[in-house]
């Protein structure tokens, strides 16, 4: 008998709860909101975190000069398509623009770690900061491996600079 | 409570009905308050099937053998541990637990997503909502209710079955369940997307992690499986192809696969279609499990004959969602064409391409062997059963392709290598994979399939552990940190890519502990106390095992009441190349209630190796106690369960909330502000 007194109350409060919205007109939201996903923010994420990898990959010698400056023209171009509109003006989630800005400031880190001649052009073992010399080879530092030919390769990437500010 | 139970289950039929219902009007026409209600009854189903849950278990623990499925899978005796786990012990019991883990995992999803997503929310709801009322109708109306009650109440019930009780059967079916019923979720999400048309990225976007999630908890269910199989099937091996471990097998493989293809679809664009179908796929066969397990379909050691209607129903409400997913699909194909083409073949999308077509293919192979019993019995109206033989066969030289591209695909160039990238990065894991190959050919090992397998072992873990030590080392050099911070920031960076590494890495541990079953020894010898026997292991350890006595054990004798179990335990002591190492207890059961035995075995485990002692006849006539032993010496058995540890805790390093991260400046890095967006490229 208790048994079937507590599932009539069981029942009856599951009603309630359940049609409470349909009477009172209360609805959740059904469109995108404002900090919803933002396609073309999650696709700028995924071409810097592309590019980002590309990076850590030149400085840890998976890829030599040469495959890196191909690779990069080839990324940076699909970054830069992706990149179209801006964050300022385009993306409206803050979190994946959040996430967009950190990658941008990493690359850039990173690419100033390679441009500086952290990195040795010969052997490309990377080198202490404030080194100037390799501490592997030798070779001095600070002249940027394949300069002239990443160079080329952006120009064919689209004529934008590839590469940081200040170069 | 019981009778409360079964209320909550009856109430929460129409509460599902009405909440699939509304959701996709709700969905459909836009209108708010249809969605919050149908989102409403996710949360109230919940409720009610831990009522119903709570119900069956009460049932259990206050020994009310008037439910049949009680009276069937429980006794007096039994702990109250096992009581418990009654819950999922039966096909009945489990169909409500599965119910109940798949309405916790919609609550969640709908819960964290209130105020995200909310263009996919009302279908995702619905389809949850959907296979929660499909999986309660069958509770009610396919004769497989756990609150059914016989005409009568039996004195005691008939027993839990005695491999059932054991710790690891209280862990390893829930976990399996949680990976299950965790991949509705990604399945909803799928279907979401194909329904309103939103096919980009964002639904693998929202659902990446519900999918490690549930790959994670496949994985360590499936290990926790193997490890039940080790201690309490007594025959010393972890793995036999028994159709319902290939069942669990099947959405892991999937899964895998689809792991992997969604990196192409996110970082190019491509596989689309192909995503979608496995998504479908493994959610179609995480339900072929879940009604595979006891379904009795299929003999194993897992199924104790109970109805086949079940298994009907279940297999018709696949080929529907099939159909309708299929059709889905089609409708949708203009929006599910590829941005991009596979440039090379040389290159890691082709790679995991590779990974993914393999691992179909083992899914094939497997879901053909399981099957197979089926369709001769159809066919021909004889059943034949195919072995580990041909699992064996097919499985191992693809598995060894598979651990191969584990090492490949993390580091062969996105779009294309070139020849220099592939120099560069295999010469020297080839070389220890070479090196590995000749040190064990020096010392005598001969078996090619084991050969094989260490020596692709070496060279995957070479490369692992060689990108681990040039991305920290690099981090270290560009931030100024040390090694450890390093490491850390490297991993907080990119989670997904390092936590895989470590999967990756466990694989191969895993790998290399299975591959050891090639230099398994066996001895079988009758002793009686204070004989012994020796045993000799691959890796040259001798083991002598002393027999000391045998012991007579009646625990928990209570009046007019038969015991739970009887048993008899041998004593041992082992020396290990003379020294005295462990003593084990191997021990031989009979369990009278339900008229069965098992054997309880006895393991002694060290870094490189087990030695196993299986009690294998207890001689109780003659009264001279002797009893038959049989030892096994299985080196790297310990590795798998190792491997299986370090492979959960990449998955839990990839699972883990990314959180922002600082960006620290470099120590020589000049006053500069972020790049601009339009200089990065």
């Amino acid at each position: 008998m208790t048994a079937l007194i507590g599932g009539i109350l069981l029942a009856a409060g599951v009603m309630l709860y359940v049609l409470e919205p349909v009477f009172s007109g209360r609805g959740a939201p059904v469109y995108a909101g404002e900090d919803d996903y933002d396609e073309g923010a999650a696709r700028r994420r995924v071409a810097l975190t592309a590019l980002r990898d590309l990076e850590y990959d030149r400085m840890t010698g998976k890829l030599d000069g040469k495959d890196y400056e191909l690779l990069k023209g080839e990324l940076s171009r699909d970054a830069l398509r992706q990149l179209g509109p801006g964050p300022e003006e385009g993306g409206s989630d803050p979190g994946v623009d959040r996430a967009s800005r950190q990658l941008e400031e990493e690359i850039a880190q990173l690419r100033d770690a390679l441009r500086e001649g952290l990195q040795c052009a010969r052997c490309e073992h990377v080198n202490r900061g404030g080194a100037r010399f390799c501490g592997h080879c030798g070779k001095a530092l600070g002249s940027p491996p394949d300069l002239a030919e990443g160079a080329a390769a952006t120009a064919a990437a689209g004529g934008m600079p590839v590469d940081g500010p200040g170069r | 409570m019981t009778i409360l139970g079964e209320i909550a289950l009856w109430i929460a039929l129409p509460v599902a009905l009405w909440g699939t219902v509304l959701s996709f009007v709700g969905g459909r026409s836009g209108r708010s308050e249809l969605v919050l209600s149908g989102e409403r009854t996710v949360y109230v189903l919940t409720l009610l099937i831990l009522l119903a849950s709570l119900g069956i278990i009460a049932a259990f623990v206050g020994n009310r053998y008037e439910y049949s499925y009680v009276a069937n899978y429980s006794n007096r005796e039994l702990d109250t541990y096992f009581k418990v786990a009654g819950l999922w012990a039966g096909q009945r019991g489990s169909l409500v637990f599965w119910t109940l883990l798949l309405s916790v995992f919609s609550t969640i999803a709908v819960f964290i997503n209130r105020a995200r997503n909310r263009e996919f929310m009302p279908y995702v709801s619905g389809t949850l909502l959907g296979i929660l009322a499909f999986l309660i109708v069958v509770l009610l109306f396919a004769d497989v209710s756990p609150f059914e009650r016989m005409g009568f109440t039996p004195e005691n019930g008939r027993g839990l079955n005695p491999q059932l009780q054991n710790p690891w059967m209280t862990i390893h079916p829930p976990t399996l369940y949680l990976g299950f019923t965790a991949f509705a979720v990604p399945f909803a999400f799928a279907i979401s997307a194909l329904l309103s048309g939103r096919l980009d990225s964002r639904w693998i976007a929202i659902t990446r992690r519900w999918i490690l999630l549930s790959w994670f908890f496949l994985t360590i269910g499936i290990i926790f499986g193997m490890r039940w199989a080790y201690e309490e099937l007594g025959w010393g091996g972890y793995w036999f192809w028994d159709p319902v471990e290939n069942a669990s097998l099947l959405p892991w493989l999937t899964a895998t696969a689809f792991l992997h293809s969604i990196q192409i679809q996110e970082n190019r664009g491509m596989l689309k279609v192909w995503n979608m179908a496995l998504v479908v796929i493994t959610f179609l066969l995480t339900l072929f499990a879940t009604f595979l397990t006891r379904s009795g379909l299929i003999e194993s050691v897992h199924s104790f004959a109970e109805n086949l209607t079940i298994a009907y129903i279940f297999l018709g409400f696949m080929g529907a969602l099939a159909a309708f997913s299929l059709l889905l699909i089609v409708h949708r194909l203009p929006l599910l064409r590829s941005e991009n083409q596979i440039q090379s073949f040389l290159s890691r999308e082709s790679a995991f391409l590779f990974n993914n077509l393999l691992l179909i293919g083992v899914t094939f192979a497997v879901a053909w062997g399981t099957l197979f019993p089926l369709i001769t019995e159809g066919f021909f109206g004889e059943t034949i059963n195919v072995g580990p033989p041909f699992y064996n066969r097919v499985n191992i030289p693809i598995g060894l392709i598979l651990l191969a591209l584990m090492g490949i695909g993390p580091v062969i160039a996105w779009r294309r290598a070139s020849p220099r990238n592939l120099r560069r990065n295999f010469v020297v894991p080839l070389l220890a994979g070479a090196v590995t190959l000749a040190l064990l050919l020096l010392t005598g090992v001969r078996h090619t399939m084991a050969l094989t397998t260490f020596a692709i072992s070496a060279f995957v873990m070479a490369i692992v552990v060689r990108e681990f030590w040039k991305g920290t080392k690099a981090r270290a050099r560009i931030a100024g940190e040390g090694p450890f911070n390093a490491l850390r920031s490297l991993v907080r960076r990119n989670r997904r890519r390092w936590g895989g590494y470590v999967v990756h890495a466990g694989v191969v541990v895993v790998f290399t502990g299975l591959a050891g079953a090639a230099f398994d020894e066996i001895v079988e010898q009758e002793l009686a106390p204070g004989e012994a026997m020796t045993i000799r292991s691959a890796f040259g350890n001798e083991y002598r095992l002393v027999y000391e006595s045998l012991s007579h054990s009646r625990p928990r004798v209570a009046e007019n009441v038969a015991e739970n179990d009887w048993r008899w335990t041998a004593l041992m002591t082992v020396y290990r190349n003379g020294e005295r190492v462990d003593i084990v207890r191997p021990e031989r059961r009979i369990y009278p209630v339900m008229e069965q035995q098992s054997t309880e075995v006895g393991i002694v485990t060290t870094a490189f190796e087990d030695l196993y002692v299986i009690p294998k006849e207890v001689d109780l006539n003659s009264g001279e106690d002797r009893v038959l032993f049989e030892a096994k010496a299985l080196p790297l058995v310990p590795w798998i369960w190792c491997g299986g540890l370090v492979v959960a805790i990449g998955a839990i390093v990839g699972l883990w909330p990314a959180g922002t991260v600082p960006v620290r400046a470099t120590v020589r890095r000049k006053a500069r502000g972020p790049l601009p967006a339009g200089a990065v490229g």
